[in-house]
């Protein structure tokens, strides 16, 4: 397995961990980053931490993150959240059960393509974030602004 | 039997040659067109053509109560999450996964899936146990691997041999659980003699399994 630590790891308390470094995710991380929050960016793509911006200071690792090791080297069991952004719904879906069932992370935030996928979260204490239905009440919103 | 089979190519072909029969109905879904026609042609039988982890794929299935739910695609996150779609919306009563990351095995039924199945966790099992440190020792594993069986004959030459189990100070990491005497099956307790050719169960856990065996085999 693909696994690199591209800068120097150290535990870090009430740190913020982000898995996948999509658009979605590298926005995320690079908002949080200007916000001073201690961060771990987590991707399976090593080339996909080229969007982070430069001033960037949290720590990236590379690898599969439905492997729990990678989630243990990110130290995933004292964050005091996790934000899910990766494109396939399924590992995000699954990733949020791992965060809630096995390290119970406080925050759990989770990006799900298919709305239909929320019933799946039910029960989990998980908040989920709907990229397509934010796009869709922009542009009610925007048609509503022309009228 | 309402049996559900969710992707896989050979494996699905298997399971369905082996479990049609007028008393199971049968559902199968596949998301590759040319799989599916195979599978259709092959088995006389409507395969649905879907992704069995989207709603609309098992809703149109009709996949409802299904006995035993089995997920055969080569994710496994997409595995994962069909079994909790089957589980969770569509009330299966039993799903089974099958993963090829061994690891995932265990966390998986966890996270709460009934029943997880790989095959290179099988392979290692059942390697583990044709190897098992004699030949004339078989053992298995119950439990994810935490409890394990060990069979052993008795040969004239061992210490233990001749006395009863009393006597002996068998360590107390493992329990003979039965022993066999052609032909009577005895369940024994401390008065039990151990005699020569009598083959003896033993239950422990793995870690102390080398252990027991060394004591039992222990010469005179």
């Amino acid at each position: 397995m693909k696994k690199t630590t591209t800068k120097k790891r150290s535990i870090l308390k009430n740190k913020t961990l982000i898995i996948g470094c999509g658009r979605l995710g590298s926005s995320m991380a690079n908002k949080c980053a200007a916000e001073r929050k201690n961060i771990i960016v987590v991707d399976k793509d090593a080339d996909a931490f080229d969007r982070l911006a430069d001033t960037f200071g949290g720590f990236t690792i590379a690898g599969d993150s439905t492997d729990l090791s990678i989630l243990e080297e990110a130290h995933i069991s004292s964050a005091k959240e996790v934000i899910i952004t990766t494109g396939d719904d399924n590992v995000n879906l699954y990733l949020a059960h791992v965060a809630r069932k096995i390290y119970d992370v406080p925050e759990i935030y989770v990006r799900l393509d298919n709305p239909e996928n929320e019933v799946l979260l039910k029960g989990l204490n998980v908040k989920a974030i709907f990229p397509f239905e934010l796009s869709y009440d922009k542009f009610n919103l925007l048609r509503g602004g022309h009228k | 039997m309402k049996i559900v089979i969710a992707g896989g190519y050979q494996a699905a072909d298997y399971i369905i040659k082996k479990f049609k029969s007028k008393q199971n109905k049968l559902i199968v879904i596949n998301s590759k067109r040319e799989i599916a026609q195979y599978l259709t042609k092959s088995n006389q039988i409507p395969v649905f053509y879907g992704e069995p982890y989207k709603y609309f794929v098992l809703d149109e299935a009709n996949v409802e109560d299904a006995d035993i739910f089995i997920a055969l695609g080569n994710v496994d996150t997409d595995n994962f999450v069909s079994c909790l779609l089957a589980k969770k919306v569509f009330n299966a009563k039993k799903c089974i996964c099958t993963v090829n990351n061994p690891k995932n095995v265990r966390l998986y039924r966890e996270l709460g899936i009934d029943s997880v199945v790989s095959s290179t966790q099988l392979l290692a099992t059942s390697v583990l146990s044709e190897s098992s440190i004699e030949d004339l020792i078989k053992t298995m594993s119950l439990e994810n691997e935490q409890i394990v069986l060990t069979e052993v004959v008795i040969k004239p030459n061992y210490d233990i041999a001749n006395k009863r189990i009393m006597d002996i100070n068998f360590p107390k990491q493992g329990n003979i659980s039965c022993v066999y005497r052609k032909p009577n099956v005895i369940i024994p307790n401390g008065s039990t003699m151990i005699l020569p050719k009598d083959k003896l169960l033993v239950v422990s856990t793995p870690k102390y399994q080398r252990d027991i065996i060394a004591f039992i085999q222990k010469s005179k």
